[in-house]
């Protein structure tokens, strides 16, 4: 009789145990595989990371999927990059989550860009001005020193769940920062050649790089972010390419090929791809080969141009 | 060094030499005792000189342990210019670092910032038919306001214009917080059956709602009650809803809908949904409806049925989103209930006949009621269309929609309608469509161009997607 009364006793210990083993990591959700990478880094041992988006994608156009929500609904923490980057599937998908520990606000929502100076925070909200971000340009993580701000607040974010592995989530950061530091060192030696060069992308997310490595944006093939372009705007772009000089032209993998080939044929520039995630090209495996892939691929041009 | 010590010397043997001299003069002492004081004074002159001495000696000790001043910056020719960049540019991002928390919470700090996120949609419809002819309809001003309510709730309001009046098309209360997964929507609200009932007609793939939904649900799926969601918490995505209402459909005059009434005449839903994710570019959304109202006092008092099935395909490549795709979308849906036989009197509408059976307690009294005999139906309807993504702008499709006569009076109506969407913006889109209809009461052929805009804020809703 005693073993009989013994035996759930036993079970159950051995099931908690278990389960506390189980549940030592904490499941974070990012939104881009920069994030996840970065995560993964300062959460070592205690995270298990996943990405919603792969990499490839227009972060701006995350198709919403319901599989998403499941993964939302266990997670512990979302990480984002947040000044509204995500706005067209996120918010919608912690609804469908149903979870409160990783809504806006909880401790569990983790915004990278708290410690981030954004660029281009619009003086005027107006439509007729694009699809504007109220908050600012939110294509931070092409830069490798906003990259370090949104990695100190992912440490503060773990170490708000897990109180008592601060420490490891400031040892680690400080290792990831060192070794951002000593790339960020090499890539503003190497970016020399950069310097001054202008460019028109196809879409403004590659403001925070070119301010990074001393480039000059000069205009988007959108009329607008977010609007494609009219015929007229093209013409008016390649009279002020010719004008300025401009000899390069960025195409973000995401965005359609034929116009961007279009303008840069017509102006004689050099037409480069980049990927604006890590993901993006099978080359940018984690945050630092993504940085080095598009400043490889820039510079390659530069020299051939 | 040397000079500090005879300083310090000199002073000691001036002091004790005035008043040695001052003494003698007011004592006239004897010559040796003066001597005797003089040699006294020189052994407290050197005891002094040596504490002197040791003093100094701490001084010069303590000097030693104090740390080195710094030494001098680096001269200005030491350095490069682009150090020099480096290190304003580090100034000037770790300044801007400490101001940005501040600059945020400013920002954060205008009392109207607790107003809700207000949104405006017009849309605009001219339309050409053979049988109608021409018209430039005014169809809506969508008013949208949506807010969090505390942090257990959210809610949200449509209130539309059109040319029928005023009307409230949705004006709900939605959890945030529950436990278990789940989420309780009461107020009015489009219920959750089917897919596009749920939609607003400016949110739809095309210009009109299709028959088949138009006829068997009444326009969208507007209804007064309560609405109980559970995410099955599976690998899967699975959510289940349960609903309760005083009817189902904005434009469905089987049921008052400001009278009370019994349980059995409420109308009851549920629904079940998932997803498959067949690979990163093409998944299927897959759900089942059914709404049972016990008794429909239209009907006789018989119950009624109506069922759905809905599936979407999508293929979106993922690094072509924005202006790559392909949808496909259909649904099916099965009404089962007792209509009289021969259909209603064509003279009395379909609400006046309700209220000529009692459904408000208000209503007029009539004094010859047509006498009806009631007969159970069936009656389907589908719809299924196709759209494509070619570019940014431009979205065509083709839309196949069939419905039965839930009266069993005329045959089927059938309609079919290629379209095109350009979407000039986010914000702006043009539609295009032409129909042709068969239907019982005469076919035709209709032309339609939509002008749909949006103003203000705007959310991208798991519902419409």
């Amino acid at each position: 009789m005693t073993r009989f009364l013994a035996l759930p006793f036993v079970l159950g210990v051995g099931l908690l145990a278990v389960s506390a083993t189980g549940a030592a990591k904490l499941k974070v959700v990012t939104t881009i595989p920069d994030l996840a990478d970065m995560t993964r880094q300062i959460g070592g041992d205690q995270v298990d990371v996943t990405s919603l988006a792969t990499g490839v994608e227009d972060i701006h156009a995350v198709p919403m999927k319901p599989s998403f929500a499941v993964r939302l609904n266990r997670a512990d923490a979302v990480v984002l990059l947040g000044l509204e980057a995500e706005h067209a599937f996120l918010p919608a998908l912690l609804e469908a989550a149903r979870n409160p520990k990783i809504l806006r606000d909880a401790p569990g929502y983790i915004d990278c860009s708290v410690y981030v100076t954004p660029l281009e925070v619009p003086t005027r909200i107006d439509r007729a001005l694009g699809d504007q971000h109220p908050m600012g340009n939110p294509h931070y993580n092409a830069d490798p020193v906003m990259a370090k701000e949104a990695a100190r607040a992912i440490a503060d974010g773990l170490s708000r769940l897990r109180p008592e592995h601060e420490a490891d989530f400031k040892k680690n950061l400080a290792a990831f920062e060192e070794k951002l530091d000593a790339a960020i060192a090499r890539w503003e030696r190497e970016a020399a050649p950069l310097r001054g060069k202008k460019f028109v992308s196809y879409h403004p997310d590659l403001i925070y790089f070119a301010e990074r490595f001393g480039m000059e944006p000069v205009g988007t093939i959108e009329i607008r972010a977010g609007v494609d372009p009219t015929p007229g705007h093209i013409a008016d772009l390649e009279e002020r390419m010719r004008r300025e000089k401009v000899d390069l032209v960025v195409r973000e993998l995401h965005y359609p090929a034929g116009l961007a080939e279009t303008v840069a044929r017509a102006t004689g520039a050099k037409l480069v791809e980049l990927p604006v995630m890590v993901g993006g090209v099978p080359e940018a495996k984690d945050y630092i080969s993504f940085i080095d892939y598009d400043l490889q691929t820039m510079l390659k041009a530069v020299k051939g141009s | 060094m040397e000079r500090v010590h005879r300083r310090w010397g000199a002073a000691a043997m001036a002091a004790l030499l005035a008043m040695g001299s001052r003494r003698v003069r007011a004592e006239d002492v004897p010559l040796e005792e003066l001597r005797r004081e003089l040699h006294d004074l020189q052994g407290q002159l050197e005891k002094l000189q040596g504490q002197i001495k040791k003093q100094q000696q701490v001084i010069d000790k303590l000097s030693a342990e104090q740390p080195k001043a710094p030494p001098p910056p680096a001269t200005p020719s030491g350095s490069t210019a682009a150090d020099e960049e480096r290190l304003k540019r580090q100034v000037t991002e770790q300044v801007l670092r400490r101001m940005q928390p501040a600059l945020a919470a400013a920002n954060k700090t205008f009392p109207s910032q607790f107003n809700p996120a207000i949104g405006l949609i017009l849309d605009n419809v001219f339309s050409y038919s053979e049988k109608d002819r021409g018209d430039f309809e005014f169809r809506a001003a969508e008013l949208g306001v949506s807010a969090s309510v505390d942090p257990f709730a959210r809610g949200y309001a449509i209130i539309t214009g059109s040319p029928d009046g005023f009307d409230v098309e949705e004006a709900a209360i939605v959890t945030t917080s529950l436990p278990y997964n789940l989420t309780l929507k009461g107020g009015r609200f489009f219920a959750d059956f089917g897919r596009l009932s749920k939609f607003h007609d400016h949110d739809l793939p095309f210009v009109n709602r299709p028959t088949a939904l138009d006829r068997f649900i009444g326009g969208e799926s507007q209804a007064d009650g309560v609405e109980l969601s559970y995410l099955v918490p599976l690998p899967q995505y699975l959510t289940l809803t349960a609903g309760a209402y005083n009817k189902l459909g904005a434009a469905n005059d089987r049921v008052s809908n400001t009278t009370p009434r019994d349980f059995s005449q409420f109308t009851y839903l549920g629904r079940g949904a998932t997803f498959f994710n067949l690979n990163d570019a093409n998944s299927i959304d897959l759900g089942t409806s059914y709404a049972y109202t016990p008794e429909v006092k239209l009907d006789g008092g018989a119950s009624r049925h109506l069922a759905g099935v809905d599936l979407t395909y999508r293929y979106v490549p993922l690094s072509q989103a924005s202006y790559r795709g392909l949808i496909w979308g259909s649904e099916l849906l099965y009404n089962q209930e007792d209509r009289p036989v021969g259909g209603f009197p064509g003279a009395t509408s379909a609400l006046s006949l309700a209220r000529t059976l009692g459904v408000p307690a208000d209503a007029p009294a009539v004094t010859d009621p047509p006498p009806l005999v009631f007969k159970r139906r069936n009656a389907a309807s589908a719809y299924s269309y196709l759209e494509a993504r070619l570019t940014r702008r431009f979205y065509p499709g083709f839309l196949f929609d069939w419905a039965q006569d839930i009266d069993h009076v005329g045959g089927d109506t059938k309609a079919y309608s290629p379209y095109l969407t350009v979407w000039a913006s986010e914000f702006q889109r043009f539609r295009l469509q032409y129909t042709r209809l068969d239907a019982p009461e005469g076919n035709d052929n209709q032309f339609f161009l939509q002008w749909t805009v949006i103003l203000g804020s705007h959310v991208h809703g798991f519902r419409d997607r």
